[in-house]
């Protein structure tokens, strides 16, 4: 499978943990062999990558770094082949809404995030991949994002609830 | 304690109350409502929808019109927010508090049939002033108090789930997992996921 465009989002959280990861030679070879020809970065709060990376970025591995804290994200979710991003609700909408390949990525610093719950329930169901910050080098080398469901909106259990709802109002 | 005079009551003029939050939150009601206001739903669709925000949030309000094209500006109604992020502990006692009134006045002057709502936590007083008020026999009959869980939980509830699991007529979860923790809970029901 060809990754050429690869976007990462972190949302509003500090997530260093993850765009060094996604930065560093481990992963970019294994996005190379990927085929990736661009890396989007929403970094949100966390530190960006230095300008002489991004250039060495490009010149070792001829993928393109483009980086930004916040911006309406349409444009890259809609160009991206894979969404990597961290276990924000948000995130995980966007992946699915849009069809799209998704790995969510753990922060481990975060403690007690109900929001992992979720990540793991769409993963339990094949809807995306799930990992932590160390494994993703060696996960983008293994995953096969085309074995992922696709997800379809409940429009039936929608259904069940709105007469559940309308019973409940005739009582 | 509360007189209703016979025509008010007639008139089934009793809204429907939808409370709105934040981003996400708004994103799923969006998606509830617009399941819940198709033509063909006789109890909910000539009834009048009024869709409470918080006073400070547009986003929720831009963010559900461009859903339902059919919203009016005077569908919605701005409240004072209980809490606003990084607000210090001692005033939030009393933003919350004035909070609690406000919902308290608007459920008695409307007297909605249904008050409708998915986790923000603007929602708590309004879903206490209207048990409140139905003990009291002020609101409706048969209106209902209806609380869906955010998507997110998937096996504990929120604070504001918590907090309304014990009152309302209907709570609605969306996973296996908390169906199975709640399940001698009688009002708690779970269709599948809903979005």
């Amino acid at each position: 499978m060809h990754l050429n465009d690869v976007y990462v989002t972190v949302g509003t959280t500090k997530f260093d943990a993850l765009i060094n990861a996604m930065t560093s030679n481990q992963v970019l070879r294994a996005l190379q062999d990927l085929k990736c020809q661009k890396l989007v970065l929403q970094h949100g709060n966390s530190t960006p990558v230095a300008e002489p990376e991004v250039r060495r970025i490009y010149e070792k591995y001829g993928i393109q770094v483009e980086q930004y804290q916040f911006r309406p994200n349409v444009e890259d979710i809609r160009a991206a082949d894979v969404i990597i991003g961290h276990a924000g609700a948000g995130t995980c909408m966007d992946i699915l809404n849009n069809g799209k390949a998704g790995l969510i990525v753990v922060n481990d610093e975060l403690m007690d995030n109900h929001q992992l719950e979720l990540a793991r329930q769409l993963a339990s169901e094949n809807y995306l991949y799930y990992c932590r910050v160390h494994e993703v080098a060696s996960k983008l080398g293994v995953l096969d994002f085309g074995a992922l469901r696709p997800y379809e909106p409940a429009t039936k259990n929608m259904q069940m609830f709105i007469e559940a709802l309308k019973e409940l109002m005739s009582q | 304690m509360c007189r209703i005079s016979k025509a008010t009551a007639e008139t089934s003029a009793h809204p429907i109350y939808i409370i709105l939050g934040s981003g996400g939150h708004t994103a799923e009601m969006c998606k509830i409502n617009q399941a819940l206001l198709q033509p063909n739903n006789p109890q909910t669709h000539n009834r009048p929808v009024r869709y409470i925000v918080a006073n400070s949030d547009d986003t929720s309000k831009r963010q559900m019109r461009a859903a339902l094209p059919a919203t009016k500006d005077s569908d919605f109604i701005s409240v004072p927010r209980s809490r606003s992020v990084g607000q210090s502990w001692p005033s939030s006692v009393f933003t919350t508090l004035w909070a609690l009134l406000w919902s308290c006045w608007l459920i008695w002057r409307d007297r909605p049939q249904l008050v409708l709502c998915n986790g923000p936590g603007t929602c708590v007083p309004y879903c206490y002033a209207a048990y409140m008020w139905r003990l009291l026999g002020c609101l409706p009959a048969h209106s209902k108090i209806v609380f869906v869980e955010s998507y997110c939980r998937v096996e504990t509830l929120s604070l504001s789930g918590r907090l309304l699991l014990p009152l309302v007529d209907m709570f609605v979860v969306h996973w296996p997992a908390l169906a199975t923790r709640y399940a001698h809970k009688p009002n708690l029901r779970y269709f599948g996921r809903l979005l």
